[in-house]
């Protein structure tokens, strides 16, 4: 579907609206959506990251890649293609590959504002990380420095660093 | 009931400028997928939930909220519920499993279901951020007594779209600005204003001008900053932008081209015998930006704010009962809707 705004790109995010009294829909272009004030919508940096992802993060292992949450069963890809985050485990689930998402939307951050009543309904951070394997060897060094370059758009270095660890995946399958 | 005034019927503080303040909070029950992965019997659990702890016996609220399944309104009705600012349309185009509770003055509403479990919606007339705020954390805490919310101590409160991380909290001033509209610059305007994290966009989503030069501004950073903090970020960039609209507004209205033209508005308004949706924002629009500058004496600010809402067309047409009318009958029915209010004011 063409975007109904430009005519020119293909729509990626579906505006629901009333005009005159009735419920309609817009196709919009990530462009025209910006453009109109849309940018609050999650949709096309969904799409933005899936892309980005997809191109830097193929070589990332099987288990990686098949990781399902356990709260809602999402997989990353379905987040990245859809915008939207399955459920609140999603968060601790795709800890590392959401932040640079987050980060770009709110900047280095964490949150200042009211927490709820009770203490003891806060899921502490420590075993958030603990679904993420957090032993290192060189290879997962490197892919670590590749998210933290994706993250800072530094695609020069993200490119050297894919390479290298294509290069370190290989040699393992040679001994 | 009849008697209690709605927001929409009332002006408030900066009431030339700013019709209204929204404090909108997204909360989510802690471990339970979020709504679009819930099939129509998760949903519904979801609802009783909400529903026992706002409606129940034991429950605070007990005759002080509306419970309204969106399934059970009629098209118009739902409509309508986007017309008074009380849902999304998002909200209304997926009736199945969502609810809305609504206060009797529609000051506070709660979408359950929609992209969150939880939307807390708190309404007021004219700038009101502080109160909007304070009104809406008060239910918040409430259902929160009730309630366990998804929370995590860095991200704040986890919702379905990673855009509202951290408070959940979206506050928006809707703001009329005929001046800076008309001098071109609005949307160099929004362009400085997103870089200070705040977005101003027309009110119907394209072209002002179709929705009477309303335009909504509003925190887009939600982690990192306090609600309060937002709040007042949002207060003190929304005061310079009324300083310009004001200034603007008093060049504007010293031309006589635009006298002219807000005279004839309040005219065509008193005496037209048929009003399009579009063409009755326009007027209000004009008359509104000459009973605000002093130009147009005796009609109050808070007329045209009533009738801005009532004479949207599925509000207008809800009363007859009938889910559509002929274009000319709604439009009669707008004008004596304009005529009775005018005249009263």
């Amino acid at each position: 579907m063409i975007c109904q705004h430009c005519g020119k790109n293909p729509a990626t995010t579906h505006i629901k609206r009333i005009v005159n009294g009735e419920l309609s829909e817009i196709a919009l272009c990530g462009d025209c959506a910006r453009k109109l004030g849309y940018n609050g919508f999650f949709g096309d940096w969904g799409l933005q990251l899936g892309n980005l992802l997809g191109g830097f993060l193929e070589e990332e292992p099987e288990q990686q890649q098949e990781l399902r949450c356990k709260g809602c069963g999402c997989t990353f890809d379905e987040i990245a293609r859809t915008g939207r985050v399955g459920c609140a485990q999603c968060y601790q689930t795709f800890r590392q590959r959401l932040s640079p998402m987050i980060q770009r939307i709110h900047g280095n951050t964490s949150h200042r504002g009211k927490s709820p009543l009770k203490a003891q309904l806060t899921l502490r951070p420590q075993s958030a990380m603990q679904v993420v394997q957090e032993e290192s060897s060189p290879l997962e060094e490197k892919q670590k420095l590749l998210r933290e370059a994706v993250e800072k758009q530094n695609f020069e270095l993200a490119a050297v660093l894919r390479d290298e660890i294509k290069a370190l995946k290989e040699g393992k399958h040679h001994e | 009931m009849n008697e209690m005034k709605k927001w929409y019927e009332k002006s408030g503080a900066e009431g030339d400028v700013v019709i209204s303040t929204r404090v909108r909070l997204a909360r989510n029950l802690r471990g339970v997928p979020f709504p679009s992965h819930l099939d129509d019997s998760r949903k519904k659990r979801v609802l009783e939930a909400i529903h026992e702890a706002v409606i129940g016996p034991n429950s605070l609220f007990s005759g002080f909220f509306m419970w309204i399944p969106v399934a059970s309104l009629s098209r118009t009705a739902a409509v309508s519920l986007v017309e008074r600012h009380l849902a999304s349309p998002e909200f209304i185009s997926h009736p199945e499993g969502r609810a809305l509770l609504l206060s009797r003055d529609e000051s506070i509403s709660v979408m359950i279901n929609e992209e969150d479990h939880i939307r807390i919606q708190v309404l007021q007339e004219g700038l009101s951020l502080k109160q909007a705020w304070k009104t809406a954390s008060r239910l918040d805490d409430a259902l929160n007594e009730r309630l366990s919310f998804a929370f995590d101590e860095h991200l704040g409160y986890l919702t379905q779209y990673p855009t509202d991380l951290g408070t959940g909290m979206r506050a928006s001033l809707m703001l009329h600005l005929p001046a800076l509209e008309e001098s071109g610059i609005i949307n160099r305007t929004a362009s400085n204003l997103s870089k200070l994290g705040l977005s101003l966009r027309s009110a119907s989503g394209e072209g002002g001008e179709e929705n009477g030069c309303l335009y909504q501004l509003s925190n887009r950073v939600t982690l990192g900053l306090s609600e309060e903090e937002a709040l007042s970020n949002l207060e003190t960039i929304s005061m310079q932008l009324l300083r310009q609209e004001r200034g603007a507004r008093e060049k504007l209205m010293q031309r006589i081209e635009t006298q002219d033209t807000v005279a004839r508005s309040l005219g065509i308004l008193q005496t037209a015998r048929l009003l399009g949706t579009r063409e009755f924002m326009k007027l209000l629009s004009n008359v509104r930006l000459g009973v605000s500058s002093g130009f147009l004496k005796g009609i109050a600010p808070e007329t045209l704010n009533r009738l801005s809402v009532l004479g949207q067309p599925a509000t207008l047409r809800l009363p007859s009962g009938q889910e559509e009318l002929p274009g000319m009958e709604q439009e009669l029915l707008r004008v004596g809707l304009v005529r009775k209010t005018l005249s009263g004011a």
